[in-house]
């Protein structure tokens, strides 16, 4: 079946995908734009994922679950028709900077190589309507698991 | 409500419990962190519950929940361990996933490898079973602030 033909779409699959992942659910994210070059994911700002009480500036392992599960759809999005399960196998997350109180972030998640068995990804974060500068940038690796129609991890 | 500078002194003290520093952190309590203190040692729990699901069919924790409470555990440690007044900010944030989070507690427990006057290099161990068999290993930078004491 040619892309054209397909009853889904990139955005169809990662919200699909999303909705399946509670943590992710819970974190209110959402996806924002799904290509095959590249996914945007957002996350709003909420007082409860608040990590520093004293500035209300928002957790970084709030920002870093964001970041791990837009890399994830970023592979989904290039192996699109075909979905996989893809581990994370290391994560790298440098903070910029902070973003502001009350403000959303969006990341921009790129699988720039793909092999038999690794993907290699690139995210960036920027705050939402905020100026260019990015927040947090990362690079991930993760393992690429070919599933059958059952849903069933197979060549393992 | 007190500062976080007067808790963070009055749980060193031994005249506040640690885990009001904890629930100060609203993202510590979305994650429904714990700490368990043997001495001077620190164990980190984050309950198995729903919220940190990733895999529902598996079911698997989600690794940015359980990355989430490694950094939480690392800043939490700074507080109380090295009487930092402040929470340190991070600046990077480095894991690498061993195992599979099984839908299961997990705990982490937390060194300093390096402490200079303004940056601390922290390593983060998570474990299920056994902390000979870690399903997650760490390392992050903090930033500390100006006028932190390093006793």
């Amino acid at each position: 079946m040619t892309e054209k033909t397909l009853p889904y779409t990139r955005l169809d699959i990662c919200n699909r995908f999303l909705e399946s992942v509670r943590h992710s659910v819970v974190l209110g994210l959402e996806v924002v734009s799904a290509t095959e070059e590249c996914v945007r994911v957002r996350m709003p700002w909420r007082d409860d994922l608040v990590g520093n009480p004293e500035t209300g500036v928002m957790h970084g392992g709030a920002i870093f679950a964001m970041m791990d599960q837009a890399g994830g759809m970023a592979i989904t999005c290039r192996t699109f028709p075909t979905f996989e399960i893809t581990p994370t196998i290391d994560f790298r997350v440098d903070h910029l900077r902070s973003p502001g109180k009350g403000r959303a972030v969006v990341c921009e998640a790129r699988c720039y190589r793909l092999t038999t068995h690794v993907a290699f990804v690139s995210v960036t974060t920027w705050e939402e309507e905020g100026d260019d500068e990015p927040i947090a940038t990362g690079l991930a690796t993760y393992t690429r698991l070919k599933i059958d129609k059952a849903g069933t991890v197979v060549g393992q | 409500m007190k500062a976080l500078k007067t808790l963070i002194e009055e749980c060193r003290s031994g005249k506040a419990d640690y885990q009001a520093l904890i629930d100060r952190v609203p993202y510590a309590r979305f994650l429904g962190i714990q700490v368990i203190a043997q001495g001077d040692e620190l164990t980190f729990v984050l309950p198995k519950h729903d919220n940190v699901v990733g895999n529902p069919t598996l079911p698997a924790l989600h690794g940015g929940a359980v990355a989430g409470f490694m950094e939480q555990a690392a800043i939490i440690f700074i507080l109380l361990q090295m009487g930092e007044p402040k929470v340190p900010k991070t600046i990077d944030f480095t894991i690498d996933y061993l195992r599979a989070g099984l839908f299961r507690d997990t705990y982490a427990e937390c060194s300093v490898t390096r402490l200079g006057r303004r940056i601390a290099n922290v390593h983060i161990s998570a474990w299920q079973k056994n902390r000979q068999e870690p399903i997650t290993i760490a390392r992050a930078h903090f930033l500390l602030s100006d006028d932190g004491a390093t006793d």
